[in-house]
């Protein structure tokens, strides 16, 4: 399972070794799925989840058991409906109305859809898709609600874009679109979770106020991911870094892979990474919003992953050769710091945020706003979890002269508090030490030598044996009975 | 409604005609621009300001002035700094202190004898940021003054106290801490950064290059000066407060100078890094070799401090109260700046 690189990786780099085994061994999770209460078709339905989902099905197996079951489900719907839109080989007469109709189809029992191609590889969930409507019809009717409107909305918003050609063919245009594309496959998903989490009594309601919250947490992913993979993506012949960014620096998007480039390639990755660094701290601010521990992890370990991701990809011409990922030890440490409290996530920020700073490059165009970023969230962090107090002023406080006096009393009572402790101390301390004296002389001490010993020891020591020696020795002589003691 | 007559001290200098120039575009004010230096014929100036000499300093003068403009409003932006090493020594103190404190406490009794209504004072970040070796992260105005380390910053607190001192019912006043300003035309921020490009003192970065400052354009402080003006005037939810006035934008001093030394094409083409504590001992020997040859060097110790002290502030009180939002950006801010700087030293080299 582990290469032999990996092994000599992890040789080289005991933190994260450490990082793993401690995930591996002390790792709790919050809550367990009971296995044993599952039905066929739900169990089914976890096996889906942890086929197609890489990163996401370890934190949603441990949510509370109030929305396990929800969350999953709703995870599996916009699985299938992305199957379907992902799929070249549906012809778009046949995939729009099914994009557009997908929230209907959850009524639909026993509905299956066998026309995907036979690469698309999560094609089975959708051949055996009967199983997750069987499970939708028996959760809450207001789970149900929240998960179908958002399955509505994203359709539409898909089926809009696979009708767009010349999105088909030369991708996202302005940075307006490409948040409007991020808004409907990501932000979509952030409000969709947050209903639910509110639906629950997981979340602080007030999450519902400010919708500019959520929709950061599901574009922060989706930025890091597109900014990730772009290399991948032009493989596979799909372009989602705007038009507006890289037409700044280069003419054609293919340029952007040539090698006499690099400068400006990195220069059109910067600018991506900061477009995506402006939402930082409204996820930091929406994570403050989470009551639960579960929920709080299943939103913050994505989050933690996705900044030292971005981490990463700055200033790393890697991303347009090959796949950047960060390593497994590096994730479970990440993991562990994610699945606790918002200050730890804070810091993990901060970290990265640094880290990124350090290598903002001065001759990048957007080094200056990138710094400012950087600094921006840095201070939005100081905010919430303040690293200084203000010193109490002495000439200004106390505030009255009656809390003055109640001070005054106060301090003068601690004072003898802690004379009535010292005394109590010597008073046992001379207790103890004059019962065991006692009892040593009942028993037969002879402290009269004991003592004209440490005399003369004490004498030699000062250099004055010769005059306290000679009456000492003969005391030792007259005392024969002390060796046998 | 007729205009509201407001008088600006310090009225033609850097931050004061920015201040006059923002309270004509609001078309609310009958200004009058009080200043020791006037501007004198076909400089650039204002015509529906009313510009009139007087010295701070000359309390007489200063009463006489205030007679005849009869102000609602005071805006009282006069203050000197030093720059350089004196900015940290003793030397040369009293001017700074006569003019900062004396001269604010010659202002508040014209202000109250001609029966102005309100107030608004030009005071410093330094009030709070002046500690010597201290940090500070996103203070906010409940951490208590009275302890900074330089004169300017002494003089400014004292000044600043008087102020709040004098907010009565019948007579508004308010304080407004501005972080370093620059601007077109600025008398400091500027020829500073750019001096180093000369030096060829660029590569270098003391301390860790992390620390946090704040910076301010002068448009900027100028809003908030209107804003001050105009809610003395009506809510006076600011009457007695102080508030902090900065961009709102904290960023390392390090890549502030980086970003205006690329504005005017320059960029470091190595770094290197000199730890805070080696550069404090530098700072001493060039202290010392500065008193031994009686030159000045561009480094010492408080320069250490200044470089490497993380000081930044928190706007949400100016933002709550005045309703107060930094409108120039740092990056339009400082390409306007150094453009304007870059005009004039062109023009300079040909005459």
């Amino acid at each position: 399972m582990v290469s032999a690189k990996d092994l000599l990786y992890l040789t080289a780099h005991p933190r994260q070794l450490r990082s793993i085994i401690q995930w591996k061994v002390w790792h709790n999770p919050v809550h367990e799925r009971d296995e044993s209460k599952e039905c066929e078709s739900l169990k089914r339905c976890f096996h889906f989840l942890t086929l197609t989902s890489r990163s996401f099905s370890a934190v949603i197996l441990e949510l509370h058991p109030e929305l396990l079951v929800p969350v999953a489900l709703f995870y599996l719907i916009l699985r299938g409906l992305d199957t379907v839109e992902d799929d070249m080989t549906i012809p778009l007469e046949k995939k729009e109305p099914i994009l557009r109709s997908f929230d209907d189809i959850m009524d639909k029992d026993g509905w299956t859809f066998t026309e995907n191609g036979p690469n698309e590889k999560d094609r089975q969930l959708l051949v055996e898709f009967n199983v997750v409507i069987e499970e939708f019809k028996k959760i809450k009717p207001a789970y149900q609600v929240i998960i179908k409107d958002i399955t509505k909305k994203m359709g539409n918003g898909m089926a809009d874009y696979a009708n767009n050609a010349e999105h088909n063919k030369n991708g996202v245009n302005s940075v307006e679109d490409y948040e409007l594309y991020c808004h409907y496959v990501a932000g979509l998903v952030g409000e969709g979770l947050t209903r639910l989490f509110v639906e629950g009594g997981l979340a602080n309601a007030a999450l519902l106020k400010r919708p500019e919250l959520m929709e950061s947490m599901g574009q922060f992913l989706q930025h890091v991911n597109i900014i990730r993979d772009i290399k991948e993506d032009f493989v596979d012949k799909r372009r989602f870094y705007p038009k507006e960014v890289w037409s700044k620096y280069v003419t054609n998007f293919e340029d952007l892979f040539k090698p006499e480039n690099k400068e400006l390639a990195l220069n059109v990755s910067s600018e991506m990474i900061l477009i995506a660094l402006t939402r930082a701290d409204d996820c930091l601010y929406y994570l403050a919003g989470l009551k639960e521990q579960s929920v709080f992890n299943f939103c913050a370990i994505p989050q933690s992953m996705a900044i030292a991701t971005l981490e990463r990809c700055f200033q790393n011409y890697d991303i347009f050769q090959k796949n950047v990922k960060i390593t497994k030890g590096e994730a479970c440490e990440l993991m562990i710091q994610s699945s606790q409290n918002l200050r730890l996530v804070c810091d993990v920020f901060r970290k990265y945020l640094r880290k990124i700073h350090q290598r903002n490059n001065p001759h990048d165009p957007n080094f200056l706003k990138i710094s400012m970023q950087c600094g921006k969230v840095e201070q939005f962090i100081e905010s919430i979890f303040p690293s200084q107090k203000p010193p109490i002023d002495a000439a200004k406080s106390p505030v009255s002269a009656e809390q003055a006096a109640k001070e005054a009393a106060a301090a003068h009572e601690a004072r003898w508090d802690t004379y009535y402790m010292i005394l109590a101390v010597v008073l046992t301390i001379t207790i103890i030490t004059g019962s065991m004296l006692f009892i040593a002389w009942l028993a037969g001490a002879r402290f009269d030598i004991a003592f004209s010993e440490f005399k003369q020891q004490f004498g030699e020591l000062l250099g004055s044996s010769n005059a306290s020696g000679a009456p000492v020795s003969s005391l030792v002589e007259d005392a024969p009975g002390h060796v046998e003691l | 409604m007729a205009p509201t007559r407001i008088l600006v001290t310090g009225g033609c200098g850097f931050l004061g005609s920015e201040i006059v120039r923002s309270l004509i575009s609001t078309n609310d004010y009958d200004i009058t621009a009080v200043d020791i230096n006037p501007p004198s014929l076909g400089t650039s100036s204002f015509a529906q300001v009313r510009y009139v000499r007087a010295n701070v300093l000359d309390p007489e003068e200063l009463q006489k002035v205030f007679n005849q403009a009869k102000p609602v409003v005071v805006v009282h932006t006069v203050g000197v700094y030093h720059v350089g090493a004196a900015r940290y020594g003793e030397k040369g103190q009293e001017t700074v202190f006569e003019i900062n404190v004396t001269g604010t406490r010659n202002v508040i009794e014209a202000a109250t004898s001609c029966e102005a209504k309100a107030l608004v004072f030009t005071s410093s970040v330094t009030v709070l940021l002046d500690q010597m070796w201290e940090d500070f992260l996103n203070a906010d105005e409940t951490w208590p003054t009275g302890r900074a380390t330089t004169a300017y910053g002494q003089s400014k607190t004292a000044a600043e106290d008087l102020v709040l001192a004098a907010n009565k019912t019948d007579f508004a006043t308010c304080s407004l801490r501005s972080a370093p300003i620059f601007g077109p035309n600025d008398p400091a921020c500027m020829s500073i950064f750019h001096r180093c490009i000369e030096r060829g003192e660029t590569p270098f970065i003391i301390g860790s290059g992390t620390n946090l400052c704040d910076f301010v354009y002068v448009s900027n402080v100028a809003d908030a000066h209107v804003l001050a003006v105009r809610n003395l005037l009506k809510s006076g939810t600011a009457a007695g407060e102080a508030f902090f006035i900065t961009n709102g934008e904290p960023i390392t001093a390090r890549d502030f100078c980086i970003a205006i030394w690329k504005e005017f094409g320059h960029v470091p083409s190595f770094q290197v890094r000199i730890p805070k504590a080696l550069a404090w001992w530098l700072g001493l020997g060039a202290e010392w070799a500065s008193w031994a040859t009686g030159t000045q060097g561009s480094l010492s110790r408080g320069v250490v401090w200044d470089a490497t002290a993380t000081r930044y502030v928190s706007i949400a009180k100016a933002r709550r109260v005045l309703g107060y939002d930094p409108r120039v950006s740092l990056p339009e801010a400082l390409k306007i700046s150094c453009k304007h700087f870059q005009r004039q030293l062109d023009g300079r080299s040909k005459s």
